[in-house]
């Protein structure tokens, strides 16, 4: 993974949302320190089968989320991010399958229960960052620096979800 | 084998059960030998049992199917943006700390509209895709832009006042519209809104190069407004001689281009054809140059190489709604020299067009107040003008069938003129109210800005106001002066007087620390009136802003006032409702002879003869 020139600190935003016939739809933001938009790449819907639903059983969700939708994405994504940001804690287990960082926006009554050690300030919020070896403290907190102190981190979820739900309207309105 | 027993006994009777069935033995005898064989031997000894081993298994048997998880292969869909293209910040500060020049600007809503300890709540305006915008790449692209109050507001773009969230929509729209006609009401901030979406294009490396085309006394009003809110942005006027000229358009790498009407035609007509530079945007500042689509204006705006087109103008409709045609024909939403109906039209304007008044959106702007001022002529003005009336009207008559329009109108003008200033005493009712009004201003600070439709009058009157450092502006000021006499209009204390001609400052001026506004005369047009009004009742204005429309009683003035009131709520009509059923806003011909009782002779009641609207100087 590309360090980056010294201004440079790119944010990746991965949700998912679910349809009740499709399944799963995942996304993948990637933008500049400022949100600007440089890459996005979005998986088509993946259902779990029967056995699988009956097999993971409360895992199921982490398996699909992270295992198979987030580690493709970032896989496939050609512009990488300096960190992943999850938007539900499900997606924290992806920072077992890659290299990069991940992250999940702690609500503002987790803080003071996090340990500090694993957490990380980046614009107006703070985040959760996933124990894996892409994990390098001092980098990761300098780079964050970058990104405003205003800067509204769950906004690009909105992003993401919005697209996906345009991917699949528009796959919908095709099939039919 | 043999059988067993003997075959000959008889079996015994089977009395002990009473039974009609009766068995009884038939005698059956086979004769058998054993014949001798090699195996009868081998079939009596005993088997010969061997054991040996087998290896187990290696995996457990299973009783149902397998099962191992698997990574189901993940289907993906991508779009990569744009490379946006970075500017050099202008070197107007030099913080060592990078990030606290990112901090958001000071909002222009006034604090104590905020109540105290409460921030405003957040809006994003959010980009959306347009109607025309089919593929997902082209949806997903809008979709997936940040909220613009984000995007601009303290992060990348450095705003220098905070929009209202009314040009935040409009910023959005344009954004998202290959072909746009911004037809805010004057003074909402068309400027503004397009220079930030031309800003958010070539950041978004969307656009490359950006031809704005506008009138040319503009021309300043474009830079210094580019300067304001797009700091970081090169633009390069077309301007000077040819061979410049020529070469300013062909200049490589200059984001965008301004250029006046006249030196587009001009210029675009010496260049081979098809050799035109290509640009990726098209902008027209007071698109109703174009309104008449045979014109050469009309024509080389339809000719130029480009993959967007908008169209800015605060005034649509300003006669016709055929005009509306001539500026979607050069929006390209029409076919060339389609003539959309009433309904096409309506239909194509819900897409196109995006139109918003002061009424809907400044609800808090302070009020425009007209007000009439209905004045006697003094006694030297009453004895030229009544002279003037009588002779001219008996010259009319003895006319005959001779007379046409341009007669009556050269009397109109005689008689406004006369309404203005007596030519042989000087003596002026309007001048007398003008100073008592300024005195009142001057004294308290204030400043005006005077309208006119005659230069001679302006310099006439700026010889008799020079007390309250009266400042001309009009089509008789060389360019380059126009700029620091709006400059010096602004800054100086002890200016407060502009005096202008519609043609001139009519347009494009922003004049909003001006709290009051003077019609000397009136205009034939009331939508050129308004746009002079809007000078100074624009955004930013602080306060409320007075209009005084001087007119003479008992004179032409109060029959031409009267009509321009009929005319502005036609006005309203047509662009509030798309009423098309009226021909005209300016002066028509039975009009003007109807001013004097007279019968329009040649039976062209709806031609019209109004004079020509302000031109560009």
């Amino acid at each position: 993974m590309s360090s980056g020139g010294n201004q440079d600190f790119r944010l990746g935003f991965l949700t998912a949302v679910e349809d009740a016939e499709r399944g799963f739809v995942g996304g993948l933001l990637v933008t500049n320190r400022f949100g600007r938009p440089l890459e996005f790449q979005c998986t088509a819907p993946v259902k779990p089968n029967r056995t699988q639903q009956i097999l993971y059983g409360p895992t199921l969700r982490p398996f699909v989320l992270a295992e198979l939708i987030g580690k493709t994405l970032v896989e496939k994504i050609g512009v990488k991010p300096h960190i992943v940001l999850g938007e539900t804690r499900e997606l924290l287990e992806l920072g077992s399958w890659v290299d990069i960082p991940v992250a999940s926006i702690l609500a503002a009554t987790e803080v003071s229960d996090a340990n500090p050690e694993d957490t990380l300030p980046i614009g107006s919020a703070t985040v959760l960052v996933a124990a894996n070896d892409g994990w390098d403290r001092e980098t990761l907190n300098k780079q964050s620096r970058l990104i405003p102190k205003d800067a509204d981190l769950l906004e690009p979820f909105e992003r993401v979800r919005e697209a996906l739900k345009e991917t699949l309207r528009i796959s919908l309105n095709r099939a039919s | 084998m043999s059988e067993s027993g003997d075959p000959t006994s008889v079996p015994p009777a089977e009395t002990s059960e009473p039974s009609e069935i009766v068995c009884q033995s038939i005698p059956f005898g086979v004769a058998t030998d054993i014949y001798q064989a090699g195996v009868n031997g081998a079939l009596q000894r005993s088997p010969r049992m061997e054991a040996q081993a087998l290896a187990l298994l290696s995996r457990t048997a299973t009783l149902g199917p397998s099962w191992k998880p698997q990574r189901a292969r993940v289907t993906t869909f991508g779009i990569t943006f744009p490379e946006a293209i970075t500017f050099l910040k202008p070197k107007t500060e030099e913080k060592p700390e990078r990030l606290e020049s990112i901090l958001p600007p000071e909002p222009v809503v006034p604090v104590e509209e905020v109540s105290a300890g409460e921030a405003p709540p957040k809006k994003a305006t959010r980009i959306k895709p347009p109607k025309d915008a089919l593929t997902i790449e082209d949806r997903l692209f809008y979709v997936l832009q940040p909220p613009l109050e984000t995007w601009l507001r303290g992060q990348e773009l450095i705003m220098p006042f905070e929009p209202f969230p009314y040009q935040y929509e409009g910023i959005a729209w344009l954004f998202a519209h290959d072909s746009a006609l911004l037809a805010d009401e004057m003074g909402l901030g068309k400027t503004m809104q397009t220079i930030t979406a031309i800003r958010l294009m070539v950041r978004s490396g969307q656009v490359r190069r950006v031809l704005l085309v506008c009138p040319k006394p503009l021309l300043p009003n474009w830079q210094r407004e580019f300067r304001t809110w797009a700091e970081e942005l090169p633009f390069v006027v077309v301007e000077g001689e040819t061979e410049r000229r020529r070469l300013t358009w062909q200049m490589p790498g200059v984001p965008i281009l301004i250029a006046n009407y006249e030196s587009l035609v001009r210029d675009f007509a010496s260049f081979p054809e098809g050799e035109f530079p290509k640009f990726d945007l098209v902008v027209l500042d007071e698109a109703q140059r174009i309104k008449n689509r045979d014109s050469r204006t009309a024509e080389t705006a339809r000719a130029l190489p480009r993959r967007r087109s908008w169209a800015l103008t605060g005034t649509p409709i300003e006669n016709r709604p055929e005009e509306m045609g001539a500026l979607f024909e050069f929006m390209e939403i029409i076919p060339k020299g389609g003539s959309p109906d009433l309904k096409q039209l309506q239909s194509l304007s819900r897409d196109f067009v995006l139109r918003r008044t002061k009424d809907l959106v400044m609800k808090d702007m302070p009020p425009r107040l007209d007000r009439n001022a209905i004045l006697e002529l003094s006694p030297a003005q009453r004895f030229a003008y009544d002279k003037a009336e009588k002779e001219g009207v008996i010259h009319l008559n003895e006319l005959g069938d001779q007379i046409s329009v341009q007669h009556v109108f050269e009397l109109v003008l005689r008689l406004k003129q006369i309404s203005n200033w007596d030519p042989l005493t000087g003596e002026s009712a309007k001048l007398e109210s003008l100073c008592a009004d300024m005195e009142e201003i001057a004294a308290s600070g204030g400043k005006a800005i005077l309208f006119s439709q005659w230069t001679r009058s302006l310099d006439w009157l700026y010889e008799r106001t020079k007390q309250y450092g009266t400042l001309v502006y009009h089509g008789g000021v060389p360019t380059k002066q126009r700029e620091p006499i709006l400059a010096k209009f602004k800054e100086d204390p002890d200016s407060h007087l502009i005096l202008m001609s519609y043609g001139t400052g009519a347009v494009g001026l922003n004049l909003q620390f001006a709290g009051y506004v003077f019609l000397f005369d009136r205009w034939w047009n009331p939508a050129i009136e308004d746009q002079a009004i809007n000078r100074a009742h624009r955004i930013g204005c602080k306060s409320q802003v007075i209009v005084t429309k001087y007119i003479s009683k008992d004179t032409i003035e109060e029959r031409i006032d009267r009509v321009l009131n009929e005319k502005r709520e036609l006005f309203a009509a047509i662009l509030g409702e798309g009423d098309n059923t009226r021909p005209s806003l300016s002066l028509n011909a039975s009009e003007i002879f109807g001013l004097f009782d007279l019968k329009a002779r040649q039976g062209k009641g709806t031609r019209n003869i109004g004079p020509k609207p302000p031109a560009a100087a």
